[in-house]
């Protein structure tokens, strides 16, 4: 058998084994198991409501709160500035935009932790960076920062100093100034990600 | 070297470029930055005013990949060739013609695919063979332009070869 | 993951040491498959030598079913892989050009540079011809700009416009070659010619 014949038959087969391969959208921007564990036990991707209020009240410009819940829940009610993506639209075209970027930071927030958790890991295996979640999500917002309470008599001046914090910030957001902004939604998307640029090559 | 096993050097040699570099090969660049280089030399601002050369300016127009990848294909051709013998001086040309017509032959179709290769967008090697094993149609089509003129003028130049 | 020079953010110098080894090997296959010889070369489109055809088709062919394998089992990122750019008007036109360039001078770039080194005076003379070419090309380019731009089609891939998977076009472009290599050893029983075969 010459040569020609032996290496037809080994480049059908490799073809043939070819054709069957599935396309493979390979990014190699994603993360891996061990590194998306590794992000999640350090909690850096978690904001507390004390820190989100901070946020809030100086007007931070790099801030975007995405409510991940479904639009009934957030037309009852949402947080200042506030955009809607519920979770099963998570991944959909024309949010891309929003949570692929690398202008904005996006804090993810549902009633709880576990939707806006879910909208995170998600996110971020994808390799997308700049998404954090509300840790205690609406429920813990009520609980610490609009209805804050009160420290008992034993509390250290720490605590108290937390409280009038809080105390504060329950008037701004309650008050006439938060109000106002109360349903209004950020007019345009932030900034999409460099995406992945192709190698310069052929003769150039 | 059996045609069959050197093609299987060549792609894997092709393959290994891009997954080193992401890029496949090239030569006619290469000898643009040799250009570009001369003219920068001798008048820069002729350079700079060029609508074409002034794309490819850098700090160092010698210092470009394809410049240092023909350099190593000139350094390995010529290992390649002591190693199997076939190194010596001559002017390679069919009995047919003489040494000084396959002279001018030479020069003229290097003129046609230097041009060529500029309006291309690249030669053989960049645009015909890395265009092929990343399924661009764009190398596809010049391939098939390259190969298809030459041998539809295949018949005219006989005189020349055989 | 690969390509590993954009990912790992490898150092130009290193980049351009990678250029040289890449280049030894091509200028090794090359001067290998005898391609440093023009009449070699010109004798694919005269059916005694059909060294062209078999060397490049399996070497794109084994790059291609190389990318495949690769990006099948995670290891290359073929989006950032290096894909030409399709303009109309400059492929097919330069192309003719260099078809012509091609059957007259009997190399192409990469070839000729493989031919000088082993010491073909005709190759350096194309060589020099290229460069004279190149030149001319952009003295005049200003009479070729609009025709060098139209057409821009992006960054087509074949597998892509037929809308098919990479591994069928592989497949359909490894049955296709395998038929020309028969055509190929048939024509060169055909159109023998064993002066010139003997003394290239």
């Amino acid at each position: 058998m010459n040569t020609r014949v032996i290496l037809s038959i080994i480049l059908i087969s490799f073809g043939s084994i070819a054709a069957i391969l599935p396309k493979q959208k390979t990014s190699s921007v994603q993360l891996d198991a061990d590194d998306l564990l590794r992000e999640i036990r350090l909690e850096t991707n978690l904001v507390s409501t004390d820190e989100l209020a901070d946020l809030l009240i100086n007007l931070d410009p790099g801030l975007l709160l995405i409510d991940v819940r479904d639009s009934l829940s957030y037309s009852k009610y949402h947080l200042p500035g506030a955009i809607n993506i519920p979770l099963n639209q998570l991944l959909d075209e024309k949010w891309m935009p929003y949570i692929d970027q690398i202008s904005k930071n996006n804090i993810f927030y549902s009633n709880g932790t576990t939707l806006s958790s879910e909208a995170w890991i998600v996110t971020r295996q994808l390799g997308y960076k700049n998404n954090y979640v509300l840790y205690g999500g609406l429920n813990s917002w009520f609980e610490t920062i609009i209805q804050p309470n009160l420290p008992g008599a034993m509390a250290t001046s720490e605590e108290i100093n937390r409280f009038n914090k809080r105390k504060a910030a329950s008037m701004y957001f309650t008050g006439s100034s938060g109000a106002s902004d109360m349903n209004s939604a950020p007019a345009l998307p932030p900034v999409p990600r460099k995406k992945k640029k192709r190698v310069a090559g052929g003769c150039s | 070297m059996n045609p069959y096993l050197a093609g299987i050097l060549l792609g894997f040699v092709l393959l290994a470029s891009f997954y080193l570099t992401g890029r496949g090969l090239g030569a006619s660049g290469a000898t643009r930055s040799v250009v570009i280089g001369a003219v920068t030399t001798i008048t820069p601002e002729h350079a700079e005013n060029s609508g074409y050369f002034s794309k490819y300016l850098g700090d160092n127009q010698m210092k470009t990949w394809l410049v240092l990848e023909i350099a190593g294909v000139i350094i390995g051709g010529f290992l390649s060739g002591a190693w199997a013998g076939r190194l010596k001086m001559r002017v390679e040309h069919s009995p047919g013609i003489s040494k000084r017509k396959r002279i001018y032959m030479a020069s003229l179709g290097g003129l046609l695919f230097g041009f060529g290769s500029q309006l291309g967008r690249g030669c053989t090697s960049g645009a015909a063979l890395t265009g092929m094993s990343v399924m661009s149609l764009a190398g596809f089509v010049t391939m098939m332009a390259i190969f298809g003129t030459a041998f539809v003028l295949a018949y005219f130049f006989r005189k020349n070869w055989i | 993951m690969g390509p590993l020079v954009p990912l790992q953010n490898i150092s130009n110098e290193l980049n351009l040491l990678i250029a040289f080894v890449i280049g030894l090997g091509f200028g090794i296959a090359l001067e290998q498959a005898g391609f440093s010889s023009s009449r070699k070369l010109a004798g694919m489109f005269y059916g005694y030598d059909t060294t062209v055809l078999k060397v490049f088709f399996t070497a794109a062919i084994t790059a291609m079913l190389g990318l495949i394998f690769l990006n099948f089992t995670g290891l290359i990122d073929l989006d950032i892989v290096y894909v030409n750019e399709y303009y109309v008007y400059s492929a097919i036109i330069g192309g003719i050009i260099m078809g012509a360039g091609f059957i007259i001078g009997g190399f192409c770039p990469g070839t000729s540079f493989t031919a000088a080194a082993i010491g073909k005076i005709d190759a350096m003379w194309f060589i020099l011809g290229s460069m004279i070419g190149i030149f001319i090309f952009g003295e005049t380019f200003v009479f070729w700009k609009d025709l060098y731009m139209s057409g821009y089609k992006g960054a087509v891939k074949i597998s892509d416009l037929l809308g098919i998977r990479d591994g069928y076009f592989a497949l359909a472009l490894i049955l296709v070659a395998t038929l020309m290599f028969w055509v190929a050893e048939m024509a060169e029983k055909k159109f023998k010619r064993e002066d010139i075969t003997k003394e290239i």
